[in-house]
């Protein structure tokens, strides 16, 4: 069964179609990178998958669990809002610009939910934070506001804060386009050992060097649809859509 | 001499009434300040009749004058519902200065709400944080300082709008000194007056420059 599973998905914004029947299957264990020109629409259904886009139509299961399935806008899914917070929180997300909390230390951002939202006692999730930190490198910053850390050390607690909810499933949503390029490789190198450790992975980057070594397959978004599906190796010396051998030739 | 021997002699009564000045102001900031809270997330509010209510009490108060709302729940009100009678001068002016506040003050708390970064909710959201959640640990305490230097700003025109309720013939400051001015026959009363408001300004400056201060620690 997979893990993740979206039939036909559909999202207009107005008149604009930014999705176009997206149809994909992650299993569980998978790192799936998801590639393709800026506007594809590859963002946009990431943040469908967690709601932050209500999509128009289509139907998306989590774990098996049916979290939103729609007709033109409507809802035919109801659920508890309880139920919902159970499905939503098997995926945790890590954003293009790390939407750190400025008025929280790094641990402080960590510990947030797991104890407004699991109800963690405050020591125990103070542990289990710089447990975290120290994972992703960043032991001796825990006391840090985020306003004083690098771009690269705010996506690693970024990270650290989404695997603080213990969820089966990471989102990236472009995690290195906002950082210097000196500071990539940083991020690059915790995203790799989560890739490792059996976390399902759905990646949208432009970093092809993280595709070619971490997917276990690449997606070519194009124009609001998956236009290529297949393995790293193959995507990257012999793709078959003619759009992504434009895509690949204008950034090599 | 003779001038400020005399303007010295009436400092006593007019820090007496100074004393209403700044209880009605601080009171009716406060209990604003509560009020406009609700009253701001009410407008932000996706369900449609709570943001309309919010939009048109805030509509209502900032667009007719303070002056008459003053008149209107000391005068016409007891007219026109006799339960809602309020014979004390100071109850009926902090009422009217409360409602009219809350008005401004919403608009002060919703613009700060605003201004803070979608990405915030976002990720408060992808963590599985409630809405209300979500407002209380993340947006609200980010909010608070951007509201600081316009809270205090309103604060000094309240402390100044105040001088109003003379007109119902409260005693504040200004009412004060109006009577020594007509008791005494001189103007000069209109000097340690002004300055006892600009004292009193100068004084919440300073308190919310501290806090702005106290609550930039994390930038």
């Amino acid at each position: 069964m997979p893990i993740i599973e979206t039939i036909d998905l559909c999202k207009s914004f107005g008149q604009l179609e930014v999705l176009k029947d997206v149809s994909l299957s992650v299993e569980q264990g998978e790192v799936v990178v998801i590639l393709g020109p800026s506007g594809a629409g590859k963002s946009t259904y990431l943040r469908s998958l967690n709601e932050l886009e209500t999509i128009t139509s289509g139907k998306i299961l989590i774990g098996g669990e049916l979290l939103d399935e729609r007709r033109g806008g409507h809802s035919l899914v109801k659920l508890t809002p309880e139920q919902r917070t159970q499905i939503l929180l098997r995926m945790g997300m890590v954003f293009q610009r790390f939407n750190l909390f400025p008025h929280k230390t790094a641990a402080e951002n960590i510990m947030l939910a797991p104890v407004n939202v699991k109800g963690i006692k405050e020591a125990l999730a103070r542990e289990q934070a710089l447990d975290l930190l120290n994972k992703v490198g960043l032991a001796d910053k825990a006391d840090e506001y985020p306003a004083r850390l690098s771009g690269g050390q705010q996506q690693r607690v970024a990270i650290a804060r989404a695997l603080a909810m213990e969820p089966q499933i990471m989102l990236f949503d472009e995690p290195t386009s906002a950082l210097d390029p000196e500071l990539v490789g940083d991020v690059l190198t915790v995203m790799k050992d989560l890739a490792q450790s059996g976390i399902t992975m759905l990646v949208v980057t432009h970093e092809m060097g993280f595709a070619r070594e971490a997917a276990d397959r690449v997606v070519f978004m194009c124009d609001g649809t998956i236009s290529e599906e297949s393995s790293p190796d193959e995507f990257f010396t012999n793709p078959q859509n003619p759009r992504a051998r434009q895509f690949l030739n204008s950034i090599l | 001499m003779n001038a400020i021997n005399q303007i010295l002699s009436w400092i006593p009564s007019l820090l007496n009434a100074t004393g209403v000045t700044l209880l009605l102001t601080v009171c009716s900031v406060c209990a604003a300040l509560v009020l406009s809270v609700f009253l701001a997330l009410g407008k932000i509010s996706r369900f449609q009749p709570l943001s309309k209510l919010a939009g048109a009490y805030i509509f209502f108060f900032r667009g007719t004058p303070l002056l008459m709302q003053l008149f209107f729940i000391y005068y016409t009100l007891p007219m026109l519902v006799p339960a809602l009678t309020i014979n004390s001068r100071f109850l009926a002016a902090f009422v009217a200065f409360s409602l009219n506040v809350a008005a401004y003050l919403a608009e002060i708390i919703r613009a700060a709400i605003q201004s803070i970064d979608k990405g915030q909710m976002e990720a408060g959201k992808s963590l599985g944080l409630s809405y209300g959640q979500a407002m209380r640990l993340v947006i609200i305490p980010q909010a608070y300082k951007r509201m600081i230097p316009p809270i205090c700003n309103e604060f000094v025109m309240v402390l100044k709008d105040t001088s109003l309720v003379s007109i119902i013939a409260l005693t504040d400051l200004t009412f004060q000194t109006k009577i020594i001015a007509a008791n005494k026959a001189s103007s000069l009363v209109y000097i340690p007056a002004m300055l006892i408001y600009l004292v009193m300004t100068a004084l919440f400056t300073v308190i919310f420059d501290r806090l702005e201060k106290k609550l930039s620690v994390y930038e």
